[in-house]
């Protein structure tokens, strides 16, 4: 393997500048002539006939160039393309489409559009488009939705579920009855949404000459975007341009098949100009995920071995949306049992609609709510059975010579030290000091309580039949003056993928990292792929990258060895310097051997085929599309995986929690650069932390969203995060190049559970319990009353 | 909603009140902006007409008499927090202002008529405004009149109806030894605050609790001034007794609390006991340590 | 009517500096200052995240103290000083030492909220050298980000705050 200067270290951002002096640019940066402004009218109620809508009032609007209802849409729009089909999967499926026609299903969904000269007269406008509701009977709550006389969702359905599905293995049925111990809980996980702070935007520009459109899109999956919008817009593929400029933050929000998309793009279309849409707040906050309910139970030996585990759940995916959201209820199941070594599996998804917006996907992807459910119900046995809640663990984790381990739902784990991992974290905790002190503490009155989570996050998914899939590509080109240029199929939704793809490109070919220029987010420019999500950017992105730049590597080694007269073998190229150990007394630059690989194509270049450009896919293994015996697959390559403590004080007279530490421990394969990895680590604690201190979606009782802006939607704030000590702890994947296991999406979860489990540690000697989230103050302060009162009853 | 704004920006106050007196009720003030421009964002409030009176320097200064402060309405949160004359007079006014939340953007920014106007149940100047018995100087066409803060949160529409302006706040000098103290709770650093209280607490020579004063915010739509509750019992000492009582009587003042992200119902109810113990507390610590030190001298 | 109506305009005459440029022209009265920047004069390092001051990725600065863009009326600053994440570096294009610092200690992932965390660190170490880490994180309370769980971001402003105590610097 060449050297590597790059790979592991700290490498910065070669365009921070740029980000620092508010010279990047994102999608609502671009402005062009004769700019066109959308405004979208939404639903105010849940459920609703359309009786009529009239445009006419926003058509008089000096300044309005078009406005569109349902009805006029459908002309020239098909239904959009689900992102991930639920037929796929055998579940129930309906035509979804940009603008309701004659009914609505959900609070804030698109009715019509106006478009103006400028924002506020299109503002202005839209106010004055008149849609004559018919509210009819609506179900938020996906146990209702459930009831025999709940009103459909979807007209045409038998009921409210998209599907019921097994998750099972084993016998389970069998492991309960000869259980010691049946250890059984509740999680309800509510609401919540991504909220990157920069919302969405779409802007499209039609070309009459070339009769296409170019849409600068805040856009994880510029490619698959492109085919989604091809069949909604009746247009070829090659009539469209998906561009995705610097993206702030996207945590799923910015994966395709939203109904806007589309819209935007007819409206440049049909007024032959230039169309933008920003997203405000209000509309982003209607986009959420999350909402599952757990009864979940475990079949337990004495010495705390679980026997089996038993989780039956509901999700409350919302209305049908045509963005994958849904298929994360479904990733839930698949990924039980976690980190843990239970063979014996009864879990079913119930995957319900109701008339709540619907939802698009979250970071952690489903994935998150496995991991809460899980280490809530451990924590509850190990307090159940009297044991230590590292220990109970220990006892169930799959052992580190296990791997590959094939688990009860089909998945192949590729390696891991679960052990080794939570036991870096719980040193970095301080998790012992904190059980001695603690009932020192309690006499002074100091309710301190530490927790633990674990999570299994199996990253760069491929799901059959669908747009997710499972490799990228990226092409690498040298020019003849010896700059680099990568271009990728993955995107960058602002983790810095951009930079440890140039780091490992850079190490490949040999060269300064200064003359590496990534690409990336242009369906006209870089190579099919399939964007961002799933942490697999620098699995597949960078995977491709590194076989590109070894193709090249080995044109530019042969014309070197050409040059120099020696041995391809003795040729050694370390940034930008080509040596030979045949002829150590001289050198060449990278960039002349660049420059005769041009020139001297019928000499020293004869020997390879011009120019310095290869394109190559990386296609992880371990990846079954073919089902087992069982009729399983396993859909990822790669299984990153962490281990999370907290430590919390709870003000017992106000429910208020304040945490004090926080650490993890993480392993994903490999490290291409650890700032990235940590930010992103960072990150999604924080997400973890907000999830379960703050945030949280709510209606009332007509379905109408009562969250409509950062006031009401409270996510952490700089003093509401502890410093957080971060470790490695990383087990190579032996399919991934340099055994990477990605690093972009774990860590909700994980941090999460042990926000929860910590709470739950402080309050445990008053037998207080709260695994029905989130846990703010209220509802810590309601538990603690509620706990003391039966004391008291108790006494008295 | 309308599309065009009419917009003015008078030159002084005289011009601004004659502008208002000739306007239909469509006309709203703007200074800041921190209140307004959100719904103005959200086409939730559309004024037909703009009276902008952010550039009026008279009603951005600070000045003191025999009687006290008078601050302008268009001061704004950071000047109230650092400026020497507020920390001197009416401390609990510039610690109330440092608790605003919106981080220091807003308190650059926000003015102290504007927060006074929004009558927010949420809203930190208020409850300090009240313990400290401030006035507020209103200005129409008529002419200038003052109305005690007490009675301002009592009428709809803050008495001011849409042809005035407020232009002062009036803050009498504190009785010697006069402790004060305010408590906000929030359930994290982003949220608003779940319970507000503000306090002022006078001894007598022997040690006898002599007046409290106590506001309360963020617990009901209106912001609590309970200082008349409490006087019924005072003097008293100061111990658990004088403590259950205050709790008492604020729990029984909250009638519907609010209850919303901060929290139910019945928490704010509880909360409102806990800050008002708390701010009490401090006013009292506070006028404690005063007496200690006169007596030292 | 009146003499008094005669004040009253369908427009909003504003004369301002934004980053040092005279800026003289008639715009609508209930424009934000936001809107006045990224939509008028093109300076899109300013971004929008919420229109309701909570999220602080607007923050500029207004005679030299901070605010929010969108909640602030464009026409409010009137004779005033705009600066913006565009006009805080030098006239050289040189970064201003907090950038430098974002810059070096990678204080940001998206970069989406970079802009208005720079500006409340500029004001923090205007008034607080050598501040704590609770004091940062408390100067950063009116700046939400996403991405980085804050981290990167107070390792920013601390390395900010050590470059400027090492220099001796404290004349901003």
């Amino acid at each position: 393997m060449a050297e590597q200067p790059y790979i592991g270290r700290k490498e910065k951002a070669p365009d921070r500048v740029a980000f620092v002096s508010g010279r990047a640019h994102f999608s609502s940066d671009f402005a062009f002539e004769g700019q066109l402004h959308a405004h979208i009218i939404r639903s105010p109620h849940a459920a609703a006939k359309i009786r009529s809508v009239d445009l006419s009032g926003a058509l008089k609007v000096s300044g309005v160039k078009i406005a569109i209802d349902g009805a006029g849409a459908a002309e020239h729009l098909d239904p959009i393309p689900h992102h991930i089909d639920p037929i796929v999967f055998g579940g129930r499926t309906t035509d979804l489409f940009c603008l309701a026609q004659d009914h609505t299903r959900y609070f804030g969904e698109p009715v019509a559009v106006v478009v103006a000269t400028d924002k506020r007269t299109a503002q202005y406008a839209a106010s004055r488009v008149v849609v004559d509701y018919e509210p009819t009977a609506s179900v938020t709550d996906a146990d209702l939705a459930l009831k025999d006389d709940a009103p459909l969702v979807v007209l045409g359905w038998d009921d409210n579920s998209i599907m019921q599905v097994p998750f099972c293995g084993g016998d389970a049925e069998a492991a309960f009855k000869d259980a010691d111990h049946i250890v059984k809980t509740q999680v309800r996980v509510h609401r919540q949404a991504t909220q990157p702070i920069e919302t969405r935007t779409y802007n499209a520009i039609w070309d009459e000459g070339g009769q296409s459109i170019t849409l600068y899109a805040s856009a994880q999956n510029p490619h698959p975007m492109r085919f989604a919008l091809a069949k909604t817009l009746r247009m070829p593929e090659n009539r469209l341009r998906v561009i995705a400029p610097s993206m702030g933050g996207a945590f799923g929000l910015k994966m395709h098949s939203h109904p806007e998309e589309a819209l935007i793009c007819l409206l440049a279309k049909l007024t032959k100009g230039a169309v933008k849409w920003t997203e405000n707040r209000e509309e982003c906050l209607l986009i959420g995920g999350r909402e599952q309910t757990h009864d979940i139970e475990f079949a337990l030996r004495e010495d705390g071995r679980i026997l089996a585990i038993r989780d039956h759940f509901l999700a409350n995916a919302g209305a049908p949306g045509a963005t994958p959201g849904w298929g994360m209820a479904f990733l839930t199941g698949l990924t039980m049992p976690g980190p843990y070594d239970v063979g014996n599996l009864d879990v079913w998804a119930n995957i319900v609609v109701t008339n709540k917006p619907p939802w698009s996907a979250c970071r952690g992807f489903g994935k998150e709510i496995t991991a809460l459910a899980l280490e809530l119900c451990m924590d509850k046995a190990a307090r159940e059975l009297g044991l230590d809640p590292v220990e109970i663990r220990n006892r169930n984790f799959i052992s580190s010579n296990d791997f590959p381990k094939k688990t009860a739902t089909g998945l192949i784990y590729d390696s891991g030290d679960y052990a080794g991992a939570l036991a870096k974290t719980v040193e970095s905790i301080g998790y012992y000091d904190v059980k001695r002190n603690q009932e020192k503490w309690r006499g002074e009155g100091k309710y301190i309580g530490v927790g633990l989570g674990y999570e299994v996050t199996p990253e760069g998914g491929a799901l059959p039949g669908t747009m997710v899939a499972g490799y990228d590509t990226s092409t690498v080109k040298v020019d003849p003056g010896g700059s680099v240029t990568i271009l990728t199929g993955v995107t960058d939704p602002g983790g810095g993928n951009r930079i440890g793809i140039a780091q490992i490109v850079a190490d490949e070919l040999g060269v300064a990292i200064e003359a590496i220029r990534v690409l990336q987010g242009d369906t006209q420019t870089c190579p099919y792929g399939f964007g961002n999500y799933s942490g697999r950017s620098l699995i597949v992105g960078g995977g491709s990258a590194a076989l590109a730049a070894q193709d090249i590597k080995e044109k530019i080694v042969k014309v070197a060895a050409a040059l120099m007269e020696v041995e391809e073998g003795s040729i050694k190229i370390y940034r930008g310097v080509v040596t030979s150990s045949a002829k150590p007394e001289s050198e060449l630059s990278f960039n002349e051997v660049c420059y005769a690989a041009y020139t001297r194509a019928y000499d020293v270049a004869a020997c390879i085929e011009q120019p310095l450009e290869a394109t190559r896919t990386f296609k992880p293994g371990l990846i079954s599309h073919l089902p087992d015996e069982q009729g399983k697959i396993n859909p990822y390559p790669s299984y990153s995986n962490a281990a999370y403590a907290a430590v919390c004080e709870i003000d017992p007279g106000t429910g208020v929690v304040k945490l004090l530490k926080f650490a993890v421990t993480h392993d994903c394969g490999k490290a291409i650069n650890p700032v990235l990895v940590e930010g992103q680590a960072c990150g999604a604690v924080a997400f973890g932390i907000g999830g379960m201190m703050g945030e949280e979606i709510v209606f009332d009782e007509g379905g109408r969203q009562k969250t409509r802006n950062f006031e009401d939607y409270v996510m952490p704030r700089a003093a509401d995060v502890p410093e957080i000590v971060m470790k490695h702890h990383d087990s190579p994947n032996p399919v991934t190049f340099m055994g990477l296991k990605g690093a972009g999406e774990a860590g909700v979860g994980g941090s999460a559970a042990a926000v929860v489990n910590a709470v739950n540690d402080a309050l445990a000697h008053l037998g207080v319990e709260i695994n029905d989230l989130p846990v703010t103050a209220p509802r810590i302060w309601s538990a603690i009353q509620k706990a003391q009162s039966a004391q008291k009853a108790a006494e008295s | 909603m309308s599309l065009r704004v009419q917009y003015a920006r008078p030159l002084n106050v005289d011009q601004t009140v004659a502008l208002l007196g000739e306007l239909s009720s469509g006309a709203v003030i703007i200074a800041g902006g921190q209140e307004l421009m959100p719904f103005i964002n959200y086409g939730r409030v559309s004024p037909s007409v703009l009276v902008d009176i952010s550039g009026l320097k008279d009603l951005q200064n600070i000045e003191t008499s025999d009687d006290g402060l008078s601050i302008g309405a268009l001061t704004v949160h950071r000047d109230i927090q650092i400026n020497p004359l507020i920390n001197e007079i009416a401390p609990l006014l510039a610690h109330a202002a440092l608790q605003i939340g919106g981080g220091r953007q807003v308190h650059n920014q926000g003015t102290i008529g504007g927060n006074i106007v929004a009558m927010h149940p949420l809203y930190d100047i208020i409850p300090a405004l009240l313990v400290l018995d401030a006035e507020i100087e209103i200005t129409s066409q008529q002419g200038s009149r003052i109305v005690s803060m007490a009675d301002l949160i009592n009428e709809s529409n803050h008495k001011m109806g849409t042809h005035a302006v407020l232009t002062r706040v009036l803050i009498g000098n504190s009785p010697a030894g006069q402790g004060w103290g305010y408590e906000k709770l929030k359930i994290t650093d982003g949220c608003y605050g779940s319970a507000n209280a503000a306090a002022t607490v006078c001894l007598a020579e022997d040690g006898q609790v002599q007046s409290v004063r106590l506001a309360i915010g963020a617990v009901t739509e209106k912001i609590l001034n309970l200082s008349e509750d409490l006087a019924t019992f005072l003097p008293a000492s100061p111990d658990a007794d004088l403590d259950s009582r205050i709790a008492g009587i604020v729990e029984s003042a909250v009638e519907q609390p609010l209850s919303d992200q901060q929290g139910h119902g019945e928490y704010r109810r509880a909360m409102a006991g806990v800050v008002a113990r708390k701010a009490f507390h401090q006013a009292l610590d506070m006028a404690r340590q005063d007496m200690a030190l006169r007596e030292r001298m | 009517m009146s003499e008094i109506h005669e004040i009253l305009e369908e427009t909003a005459f504003l004369q301002c500096k934004v980053n040092g440029v005279s800026f003289e022209e008639e715009i609508h009265p209930s424009m934000s200052l936001l809107d006045l920047l990224r939509e008028e004069l093109k300076l899109t390092g300013t971004h929008m995240g919420c229109m309701t001051g909570h999220c602080g990725a607007c923050t500029v600065s207004v005679d030299g103290r901070i605010i929010k863009s969108c909640i602030t009326p464009a026409a409010s600053v009137q004779r005033k000083k705009v600066i913006t994440i565009e006009g805080l570096a030098g006239a050289d294009d040189s970064l201003h030492p907090v950038q430098e610092a974002f810059c070096e200690a990678s204080g940001f992932q998206c970069g989406y909220c970079a802009p208005g965390m720079v500006f409340s660190t500029v004001e923090l170490l205007n008034e607080h050298p050598d501040p704590s880490d609770a004091q940062i994180r408390k100067a950063l309370t009116g700046n939400l980000c996403r991405c980085t769980g804050y981290q990167s971001i107070v390792r920013s402003v601390r390395q900010a705050a050590n470059q400027k105590t090492a220099s001796g610097d404290h004349s901003e």
